[in-house]
């Protein structure tokens, strides 16, 4: 169900990528986020295109954090801002984040090797049914030429990955 | 364009007025990405840096590391190696948004100013093409007619490539991207999936700027010129028609290739007669 992936650069952190269909309490997960209740980002599943995307914006946010350099407050709003093309945080939120009224939400968790029962625990506060995380999310990301160049995919990760000296 | 040695000289060094929002005051500098190229698969090193091969987050990927020059003033270099990890990595990225094909960029990182780069599978280098394909146009013993055409064959193939190298140089040079080194070794012709032919890419965008100058734009096609014809023998004319394509192609191509003759003119041992 789950998707998990080690990042090869910083080996005490693993990514986890949980997707969740039918949710009902995403105002109150929202809250739980902004409050700091919640040990995981909230992602709007439909800008996702690949769970590539989440990787490698997830990977950037604890480079920065160990290096002291974030622009958010914590890693896992890091993780929200890197998702977006842009450097405007709060349109990062808005379009990234979760929102009150949406119906299915990405849960990501950036943890240490072998922690199911933290990954449980965070999971249980989701109201929904937990889906597979497949390659095929729904697609809402504006490229222009790029997509001629590559996959859409690639064109997302570039981006995201150079924003910041643009 | 400022020299890169004076532009540190001139822009005295300030301390960092960017404000650390973000989590602990760990050290400048992360040791995370060195360690992990040892275990990496060293493909090439230049001048200036070194390329490795490996898998990042479950994908092939390419990782080009700069090295720091000892001999340079350790203020002086940092800044140096920065600006150049920063250039090369918006030039990719402009040309990307032109639809000029380049490798996507899936991070970097300036503290140790490495780049990590999708690695593009299926592909060899122009310059190995260019070669393979002469190398199999000369003649063995067999029947003459069959050779004859044959090298029809690969010499309209070579035109393929010439025109398609002009067009993708015209576009990048219309989008104002230097690439500073181009040469047959620094293109690489990717095979499609299904083999409905192949594509150009082009990479080691590690000397390239923005510049609308025709004089840089110029002197870009030259260093291809020089590189061309000492690689390959006997390719004037396929060079020529790479020209041709470009000046098809291009905009803003006729002062371009005038600046190019303008530069053939100076170089080195060249008459001083005007």
């Amino acid at each position: 169900m789950n998707l998990t992936q080690e990042l090869e650069l910083f080996p005490d952190h693993t990514v986890t990528q949980m997707l969740f269909k039918e949710v009902k309490n995403a105002a109150e997960l929202r809250q739980s986020a902004v409050d700091g209740r919640i040990n995981g980002a909230l992602i709007n599943p439909t800008m996702l295109v690949n769970p590539f995307q989440v990787l490698v914006a997830a990977n950037k946010a604890v480079h920065l954090q160990l290096i002291g350099k974030m622009k958010t407050r914590s890693l896992n709003s890091e993780i929200i801002f890197n998702l977006s093309p842009t450097n405007n945080i709060s349109e990062a939120f808005k379009r990234f984040g979760t929102s009150d009224g949406d119906e299915s939400v990405m849960l990501v968790v950036v943890h240490c090797k072998n922690e199911s029962q933290l990954l449980e625990d965070i999971a249980a506060q989701v109201d929904g049914r937990q889906v597979p995380v497949e390659d095929d999310f729904e697609k809402s990301y504006s490229i222009s030429l790029e997509e001629t160049c590559g996959t859409l995919l690639d064109a997302v990760v570039c981006r995201m990955a150079i924003k910041d000296v643009m | 364009m400022t020299p890169d040695h004076l532009v540190a000289l001139l822009c005295p060094p300030l301390h960092n007025p960017r404000r650390r929002r973000g989590g602990n005051m760990a050290p400048e500098k992360s040791a995370t990405v060195p360690q992990f190229l040892r275990g990496a698969e060293l493909v090439k090193q230049g001048a200036e840096a070194r390329v490795y091969r490996t898998q990042f987050l479950g994908r092939p990927t390419i990782v080009k590391e700069r090295f720091s020059k000892r001999y340079r003033h350790v203020a002086l270099d940092e800044k140096l190696t920065r600006r150049r990890t920063v250039q090369e990595v918006r030039s990719i990225l402009r040309c990307r948004r032109a639809g000029i094909p380049a490798p996507a960029v899936y991070f970097v990182d300036y503290t140790s100013h490495c780049i990590f780069l999708e690695e593009i599978l299926r592909s060899s280098t122009v310059r190995d093409h260019i070669a393979s394909t002469q190398q199999s146009a000369s003649c063995t013993v067999q029947e003459l007619d069959r050779d004859q055409d044959r090298e029809l064959v690969q010499e309209q193939e070579l035109e393929q490539l010439a025109q398609q190298v002009g067009q993708i140089l015209a576009k990048m040079h219309d989008e104002d991207v230097i690439h500073g080194d181009l040469t047959t070794s620094n293109m690489l012709l990717r095979r499609s999936p299904e083999d409905r032919g192949s594509d150009l890419v082009l990479i080691d965008f590690g000397l390239s700027y923005i510049s609308a100058l025709p004089e840089d734009k110029g002197v870009d096609l030259y260093v291809l010129e020089k590189a061309f014809l000492s690689t390959h023998p006997h390719t004037e004319a396929l060079f020529q028609k790479l020209l041709k394509s470009y000046s098809a192609s291009s905009k803003k191509s006729s002062a371009v290739l005038k600046k190019l003759d303008e530069v053939r003119l100076r170089g080195r041992k060249r008459s001083m007669v005007g």
